[in-house]
């Protein structure tokens, strides 16, 4: 069986704490890959998100085993907090299926999030940079693609929002029909804003404005996303002239009020008006809902969305699983047809150096005529005896035998013959 | 013939039916499997539809429109049609259950008590009467489809307000293309519907001598064109929007519908052909 070996320090194993002390920037990673490669790996993959931080590799040295890697990594860091129960290990066919599952996004801590695809191909490209990936780590790569692109074209893992602020972009183009013609206002420079903002912005908004009590940063975002900004004093004056007013700020009371909305609707002659109040505590009065053609929605309502979009996500994993099944095979298919080749030919050697060692010790019992003779007869003797062995052998790979049982048969082989040299040295 | 009639008029029904359950089955599931092969389905079903109502008009000698049965089949047809067309035209696939559930009503109805009546009184055999009749039942298939877009539209209003996030929200288009949808229709029924009476008005005399304009279809036609009339204005000159005009569309289809049964198994009007 190949050797493969993975370490994972990922949100099932570990806090924050130890996820964050354990990240890896892209300069870290090189330095990593360089000193990994050093002393543990012919080949291998560093991936490090705000999630997981993972190594896969071939090791150099048939022995080394994943608490090796362990403890490579505790010494790497130096971090006299993380536990080995921080850690979770794969070998074999269980590290690819772990990498499938990481890049088809089922083990994300937000079920379906296709960020990790994009994070998992640049991992790939940092190691083919350092020359870190061989043939192997390539075939791995392809087949990790190949199922990340499966889950998000043939299921519904990625679709849906799943983030508050993500859900009331889709809350919106549930009620306008082409957002490019609208107008949005952004209430509250902080995180949240900022992270709404850019969603409007990527699903190409019309106009966008924010607002903060300080004016200066919101001129800095607004500098960076390349929109307006409007003083926080003079806000609600403006507030007509907004199909979609986001409010996102740390104000301890609400700073919108229903007579506020009520002025703005007659201004709007009463156009549709979407109000987000994704402020906790909240800034807008929530009985604008009542105001005909007003949409409030807070971030309780949002999170309905959310949560729904996540159980249809989970719903998608078994599916996922399958794709991941299929492709595991195909690669453990690929892989064992490299030692399938090998056999036939390792097979063929033994023999061959068995007929040549006999002949040549009773070849003076012939005359010289017939010696010719012999060796042709061995030879063919040798040829109908392996004929089938062959046959079988190439058959293992065509014809709808499991990865595992060719691995098993020829092992057995190998075993029988006594030909059981290592030559995936070789290929590794 | 008559037998290829009545296969097809024991057929369409089905046909309609199966046509259903596939839009159906894909807006209450989601998965997009017979995106295209329903869109295969309904335009066989319109096929066969059109084939139904040849037979009739070449084997009965007058096109399907002499009685209110005959009237139903064609309404049936002419409404999935214009959602065909629509769903062609917007690519919009999701709302095809909601109206092709119309054309079943109409298309069952018409199948269980239609009868073939090959002699019609000789004013049902005028040129104007066909079109006249023509422009009526588009005008009402657009004044349906403007409806059940409108009473979409107040569905999906609805469930956002009240945060409901279930198969109308995951579904249904926005609500402005809804919005949009019924307020088209409701323009091309509108039209269609003026061609209609303008026509009527001008048949009429020569047609019935004893016509009244007090009679109760002629009344329910108008009330119907007015209401239309007037949302249609009001929406262009931007005095109402949204729910008031969808409102006013669905009160409109309501009328119209009220006043067709009235019309034709209630009362006495010169408008009842059978």
């Amino acid at each position: 069986m190949m050797n493969i070996l993975a370490v994972s320090i990922n949100h099932h194993t570990a806090p924050v704490e130890l996820r964050e002390a354990f990240h890896l920037n892209s300069d870290e990673i090189k330095n990593l890959i360089h000193r990994v490669k050093e002393e543990l790996f012919s080949e291998g993959l560093i991936i490090s998100t705000c999630n997981r931080t993972e190594l896969y590799g071939i090791p150099k040295d048939q022995k080394l085993d994943v608490l090796d890697i362990q403890n490579f990594i505790f010494k790497y860091k130096n971090n006299k907090e993380v536990k080995p129960e921080n850690f979770q290990t794969f070998a074999s066919s269980e590290a690819i299926k772990h990498l499938f599952k990481v890049i088809s996004g089922i083990d994300s801590l937000l079920i379906g999030d296709n960020q990790i695809y994009h994070q998992v191909k640049e991992a790939f490209q940092t190691s083919e940079e350092m020359q870190f990936a061989g043939v192997l780590m390539k075939r791995i790569f392809d087949a990790a693609t190949k199922t990340g692109k499966r889950a998000i074209s043939e299921t519904e893992i990625s679709e849906g929002a799943v983030t508050v602020s993500y859900a009331a972009v889709q809350l919106i183009e549930k009620i306008f029909s082409s957002i490019s013609k609208k107008s949005a206002l952004i209430i509250g420079a902080g995180e949240s804003g900022e992270l709404a903002a850019k969603h409007l912005k990527d699903r190409g908004i019309g106009r966008l404005v924010i607002t903060n009590r300080t004016l200066e940063r919101a001129e800095k975002i607004a500098r960076e996303l390349d929109f307006e900004t409007l003083p926080f004093n003079t806000f609600k004056e403006k507030m007509h002239e907004f199909d979609i007013i986001l409010s996102a700020t740390s104000a301890d009371e609400l700073i919108i009020t229903k007579e506020d909305i009520r002025n703005t609707m007659k201004e709007r002659n009463h156009t549709s008006l979407v109000l987000m109040d994704i402020a906790i505590p909240r800034d807008i009065d929530p009985s604008v809902k009542e105001i005909d053609y007003v949409f409030y929605h807070d971030i309780d309502s949002l999170n309905i969305i959310v949560e729904q979009n996540l159980s249809k996500r989970k719903f998608e994993i078994p599916r996922i699983e399958k794709i991941i099944d299929e492709e595991i095979d195909t690669f453990i298919g690929w892989y064992n047809s490299l030692e399938v080749a090998p056999t036939i030919k390792d097979l063929r050697d033994y023999f061959e150096n068995i007929r040549a060692e006999e002949v040549g010790k009773n070849k003076n019992r012939f005359s010289t005529e017939d010696q010719e003779k012999v060796e042709i007869i061995t030879k063919r003797i040798i040829n109908k005896i392996l004929h089938q062995p062959t046959v079988g052998l190439k058959k293992i790979n065509d014809f709808g035998t499991t990865p595992e049982e060719t691995a098993v048969k020829v092992n057995v082989l190998r075993d029988i013959f006594g030909i059981n040299h290592n030559n995936k040295e070789e290929k590794e | 013939m008559s037998y290829t009639i009545t296969i097809l008029n024991v057929l369409l029904p089905l046909l309609y039916i199966g046509t259903f359950g596939i839009y159906a089955y894909d807006f209450w599931k989601g998965e997009k499997r017979f995106t295209n092969s329903k869109r295969v389905l309904l335009f066989l079903t319109l096929l066969f539809h059109v084939v139904y109502l040849l037979v009739r008009t070449i084997f009965l000698s007058h096109p399907p429109i002499t009685n209110v049965f005959e009237i139903f089949t064609v309404l049936a047809f002419s409404i999935s049609f214009s959602y065909f067309i629509l769903e062609l035209v917007t690519d919009i696939r999701g709302t095809g259950p909601f109206i092709i559930i119309i054309s079943i009503i109409f298309q069952v109805i018409s199948s269980l008590f239609i009868n073939d009546i090959t002699f019609v009184k000789e004013i049902l055999r005028s040129n104007l009467l066909g079109v006249h009749v023509f422009s009526a039942l588009v005008g009402y298939s657009g004044i349906t489809i403007s409806a059940v877009y409108g009473f979409l539209y107040l569905t999906l209003y609805k469930d956002i307000k009240l945060n409901k996030f279930g198969l109308i929200f995951n579904r249904l288009p926005n609500l402005e293309v809804l919005e949009t949808l019924s307020y088209y229709s409701a323009v091309i029924g509108f039209i269609l519907l003026t061609m209609a009476i303008v026509i009527g008005i001008i048949w009429l005399p020569k047609a019935f001598p004893n016509y009244s304009y007090t009679d109760p279809k002629l009344i329910g036609t108008f009330t119907v064109w007015a209401l239309y009339g007037i949302g249609i204005l009001s929406k262009t000159f931007g005095k109402w929007r949204g729910k008031k005009v969808v409102f006013l569309s669905i009160i409109g289809f309501v009328i119209a519908i009220l006043s067709t049964m009235f019309t034709n198994f209630l009362s006495s009007s010169f408008h009842s052909f059978y």
